[in-house]
């Protein structure tokens, strides 16, 4: 079967602070089978958002290819949806403006669109808010918007670079487990770059470790808990700490790694 | 972290403190014009040079009751309305050019800080040579000024388009004009906004300052007229009549700002 996502041999380089370039990965090979949930878990500094925006066709790898079921990668993934850590609302469209923008750069037009935006803004709770504006709303309630905003287009694949790492441990775990509920209806293939390893094992089907610079993958690891989860219960059973400290002894080593290096 | 208790008696006691304000600025204008009234009638202050605030009263009811003024006042305005919507238009379509090329704003650059460092005034006279004495020459001056701010706040605007927006709206499939359209516009329109005080404020500053030293018609011919037979009444009535013209349309942009950005927090 042909991976959803597929790095081969990529090199990612990070932008300096002086304006150079910093290679901190090269000849790094990565599948993502369709339909999973995968995280990757790595210390900063080790291009987890850069692999993430390679997938996305935001950024291009100087060497190796991206394949995107099988199709080598030149432009936007067509299709993915993406969920950024910071806000990513356009802070002037109300909410459900801003959930119907993907319709309508689609071609739809707004009176068809906007119904299936009300829709999808009830589904992540936030009927009601329709006419507000981003910033009248919480941090967590952004999140929902910015949500249905990228599972409205019906995206194949979701990328994610830490989308709940601003909020408080209670918003966020509703929103990991709101989030579980919405992929368990879908099983669209989601990559969920984190650094909260409990946060990854809670939520995915497989965990992926990258190592500190230079960057490759230090183990990809099953995570074979039941379904459906309860993403604040699941931390309680004695499988996932069995897992979480297999995975973690593999990564302390690497946080130390890039801590000292 | 904003302490929410002292927000809201801070909040509070400024509600309470408003009638006393006003109560007190009123009452400075007041003891202002007495004190303007006393010192040139007893001559303290020479009313020839400063006029009275009786007779500059009468004067502006005068022009307001008789007509006089209303053919002045709408020739201003309406130079002053075509420099700000021209040179608005024109700033807007530069800076996007400018911001989106960036071979253009870097061949440029040298050109555009030269014509910027330019007291702009001075192309009055050369305006009034190329266009006339006719609205046209106040038009361009008033356009050469509002061009400068709005290009740079366009310009400025387009380059500091949050990435995260942009990015995020690109995933959304967005094409170039698309971009256009739902990010950059609307993150220039903010920075553009900001600065319709100061443009229309230039606009208006064209329009008196070309009138005044050429032309048939409009608020600053009536001082300049005034003024070269010695009637300071006439100057200050002039004077007068042009700021509180524009503290009303200060007034009606600040309406209209609000509204149309009430999107930004706090606003």
């Amino acid at each position: 079967m042909t991976p959803a996502v597929s790095f081969d041999s990529v090199t990612i380089r990070l932008p300096t602070p002086d304006g150079g370039a910093l290679t901190v990965a090269t000849d790094l090979s990565l599948d993502i089978v369709e339909g999973k949930f995968v995280a990757i878990v790595g210390p900063s500094g080790c291009g987890k958002s850069t692999l993430l925006n390679l997938a996305a066709g935001l950024l291009f790898a100087p060497e190796g290819k991206v394949r995107i079921f099988g199709d080598e990668l030149h432009a936007i993934n067509q299709h993915a949806a993406y969920l950024f850590q910071q806000d990513a609302l356009l802070p002037w469209r109300t909410i459900v403006d801003n959930v119907l923008l993907g319709p309508l750069i689609r071609g739809r037009s707004r009176a068809e669109a906007e119904p299936e935006a009300r829709h999808w803004l009830q589904r992540v709770g936030l009927a009601g808010f329709e006419k507000q504006f981003p910033h009248q709303l919480s941090g967590g309630m952004r999140k929902r918007a910015a949500l249905a905003q990228s599972w409205i287009v019906d995206p194949r694949i979701l990328l994610m670079d830490e989308p709940f790492s601003a909020l408080d441990v209670q918003t966020r775990q509703i929103m990991e487990t709101e989030l579980l509920g919405l992929w368990a209806e879908t099983r669209k293939t989601v990559l969920f770059v984190t650094h909260d390893l409990e946060e990854a094992i809670a939520l995915a089907d497989e965990v992926v470790v990258l190592s500190a610079r230079p960057a490759r993958i230090k183990g990809i690891y099953p995570v074979n808990l039941p379904r459906p989860r309860d993403v604040a219960e699941i931390r309680m059973i004695p499988a996932f700490t069995t897992l979480f400290n297999r995975i973690w002894a593999d990564l302390r080593v690497e946080v130390g790694a890039a801590a000292h290096g | 972290m904003a302490d929410p208790v002292t927000f809201a008696t801070g909040t509070k006691s400024r509600e309470a403190r408003r009638p006393v304000i006003i109560a007190l600025q009123i009452g400075f204008f007041i003891a202002w014009m007495a004190l303007w009234e006393i010192m040139a009638t007893t001559g303290l202050a020479d009313p020839f040079f400063f006029s009275k605030p009786s007779l500059i009263s009468a004067r502006i009811w005068e022009w307001l009751s008789g007509g006089f003024i209303y053919e002045h006042l709408i020739t201003t305005l309406t130079e002053a309305l075509l420099a700000f919507l021209i040179g608005t238009v024109l700033g807007v379509i530069f800076g996007l050019t400018f911001a989106r090329i960036r071979l253009l704003a870097a061949v440029f650059n040298p050109y555009i800080r030269v014509f910027n460092a330019l007291p702009r005034v001075i192309l009055a006279p050369i305006f009034l040579l190329w266009f006339g004495l006719g609205i046209a020459s106040k038009v361009a001056l008033g356009v050469t000024l509002v061009f400068m701010v709005v290009f740079f706040n366009t310009y400025q605007g387009i380059r500091e388009v949050n990435p995260v927006l942009l990015n995020n709206v690109r995933m959304l499939q967005a094409s170039q004009r698309q971009l256009l359209r739902y990010v950059y516009l609307p993150s220039a329109m903010t920075w553009i906004f900001s600065s319709l005080h100061t443009s229309i404020g230039f606009a208006l500053v064209a329009a008196v300052v070309g009138e005044y030293l050429g032309s048939a018609r409009g608020v600053g011919f009536v001082v300049a007229q005034a003024e070269g037979v010695f009637d300071t009444t006439g100057v200050f009535a002039g004077l007068i009549l042009t700021s509180v013209v524009v503290l009303g349309i200060d007034l009606l942009i600040e309406k209209l700002e609000n509204y149309l950005l009430r999107w930004r927090p706090g606003g």
